[in-house]
């Protein structure tokens, strides 16, 4: 470093790298290789679906708005049908609204298992990878049994849902979320005991409580920090108020806390849904609902796997919603990511960034470290991974 | 119990800067306030630790005319500022006309703020007044200034490219 005269770069990753849901752009100043300052872009997928709600119907909204997220789609769809169910007047059946925390918390396990892979993957243990994808593979199959899809589940209509279990589903998913459970232990032991690991995660990025409360965190990302927001607990809506579930809190707030309040999740996950199929009753699955929704205004908050969700419906006495507001759980996290990335390493921005589970995609990308005084350097996404690994060799 | 305890200590907090207000749910308290207020009831929201900002909606209310055309009621934007504590939530509404849509900025007392205002000016076209970032958040780079996608009035950009070549044509 020449005298007087910081070197200072600026490392842009993305704009495709950090979301599979929604890519974002990040810039990293950095200060050699401490990180000294973050910035964020998003919108590269944006596709304006609140504006084309506002042309289409209740039925045809209900579709559109499960298609914002490819991994917890069914999240957005309950949410959206609660709110217009508020606003109708018209409350599903029992045996719907409990299907429908089924399919919640079934989503839910895909997607945090879906998140371990990835950040093993960024961690540099790949075999980690390869084998919670194979366990995902087991929830997918019972997804896809139960809806006949693997993504897009379309299990909620207005007014209920349209898929049922019969005593066979019931008992395959029961001995699933056995394997399931075994599992998960397993996980649970390599998390907290392998010293490689715990190097990429204990002391990193922590975010105390006070901050996590400031910066509006959400989700696993918050209660790894000890605040008590779960939206299942908090508010329960649907199905939560007959089958409660219990929040699960961590008071380290770094990335090993984040690793083990998902995976308690899946054991209560795992938990719940042999409850319900041990208790839910016989009975309709769907009631009737007007085409006509009456003016009014509601909120609509459900948890989803990365955190609480949030839908504002504005209706005004037609078809079609006059507005339909969304907030996705990923958006408040990403403040926390600013936040959390100063003062911390530039090999630590790939397990940073996955440890809020901002949906990676698998992709490899460019980014560049540009520099006035030295000719740019690139690096994809790949290399930076590889730099973080190599890095903590 | 809890949830209604919580709505009236907010309804206390903020007793001297209520417009009007509504409960249009047994969990929701809706509060207009003058837009010159709104720091002042952040700022006690904040102080007195009730709940946190979920996010600020943004709402078009567009102008109304009569039959002949003459303009009634002038177009108005409406900032919804929901905070939730556990189950209750509260919203801050303030109304501004489309002429002036001056809103001050809220980024020094919440800084997870300026996601949710970036939003607003962007597809809304509100004016956040110190606000620390005003850099495109959603739309591309290349989207045309003074166009908001939120607004009512705004169709698609091909519409308005030929609405614009109209004009300029008479």
């Amino acid at each position: 470093m020449t005298e007087g005269k910081k070197e200072k770069f600026i490392v842009p990753i993305g704009p495709q790298h950090p979301a599979l849901k929604e890519p974002g752009n990040f810039e990293f100043t950095v200060d050699g290789e401490i990180v000294t300052d973050a910035a964020v872009r998003l919108g590269f997928v944006h596709r304006g679906i609140e504006k084309a709600c506002e042309t289409r119907n209740y039925t045809q909204d209900l579709y559109l708005l499960e298609r914002v997220c490819g991994i917890c789609s069914h999240v957005h769809a309950t949410a959206f049908v609660l709110g217009v169910e508020k606003l109708a007047g018209v409350q599903a059946p029992p045996r719907a609204e409990a299907i429908r925390v089924l399919a919640a918390e079934l989503e839910r396990i895909h997607s945090h298992l879906l998140w371990f892979g990835v950040a093993a993957h960024e961690a540099g243990f790949d075999t980690l990878f390869m084998y919670t994808w194979r366990d995902r593979e087991v929830v997918m199959d019972i997804l896809e049994t139960l809806s006949g899809s693997r993504v897009h589940y379309s299990v909620n209509v207005l007014g209920g849902v349209k898929i049922d279990i019969d005593q066979k589903l019931s008992d395959l998913i029961k001995k699933d979320m056995d394997f399931l459970e075994e599992r998960t232990e397993h996980y649970m032991k390599v998390v907290t005991t392998d010293e490689t690991f715990l190097g990429r995660t204990r002391g990193i990025g922590t975010l105390s409580r006070d901050r996590a409360k400031l910066l509006g965190a959400v989700g696993p990302t918050a209660r790894a920090s000890g605040v008590k927001r779960d939206i299942r607990v908090n508010a329960p809506y649907s199905g939560y108020k007959e089958f409660p579930v219990k929040m699960v809190i961590d008071q380290t707030g770094d990335l090993e806390a984040r690793f083990v309040v998902r995976l308690k999740e899946l054991y209560e996950s795992y938990r719940l849904i042999k409850v319900i199929l041990e208790k839910i009753q016989p009975g309709d699955i769907v009631t009737r609902i007007k085409r006509k929704i009456p003016e009014g205004e509601v909120i609509s908050r459900v948890e989803a796997p990365r955190g609480e969700l949030f839908y504002y419906i504005k209706s005004n006495g037609t078809e079609m919603p006059d507005r339909v507001k969304v907030r996705t759980p990923s958006l408040c996290n990403w403040g926390t990511i600013t936040d959390v990335a100063v003062g911390h390493k530039l090999a630590d921005m790939p397990m940073l960034l996955a440890g809020i589970d901002p949906c990676f995609s698998c992709n490899d990308r460019m980014v560049e470290i540009r520099s006035d005084s030295q000719p740019s350097q690139i690096m994809d996404w790949d290399g930076l991974r590889k730099y973080g690994i190599e890095y903590y060799k | 119990m809890e949830t209604i305890k919580f709505l009236e200590s907010g309804k206390l907090i903020l007793e001297k800067w209520i417009e009007s207000s509504q409960t249009p749910d047994e969990n929701r308290l809706d509060i207009w306030i003058s837009a010159n207020n709104l720091k002042s009831v952040v700022q006690s929201l904040v102080e007195n630790h009730w709940g946190y900002l979920v996010t600020i909606t943004g709402l078009d209310i567009p102008a109304v005319y009569d039959q002949d055309n003459v303009e009634i009621q002038p177009g108005q934007l409406e900032a919804l500022y929901h905070f939730a504590n556990d189950a209750a939530i509260i919203t801050i509404r303030v109304k501004v006309p489309y002429s002036k849509p001056q809103i001050d900025s809220i980024c020094d007392l919440i800084p997870s703020a300026t996601i949710y205002e970036r939003e607003v000016i962007e597809l809304f076209g509100f004016d956040l007044l110190n606000t620390p970032n005003t850099e495109k958040l959603i739309l591309p780079d290349s989207w045309p200034d003074g166009v908001y996608p939120l607004r009512k009035s705004f169709t698609n950009l091909q519409d308005l490219e030929i609405s614009k070549k109209e004009q300029s044509n008479d």
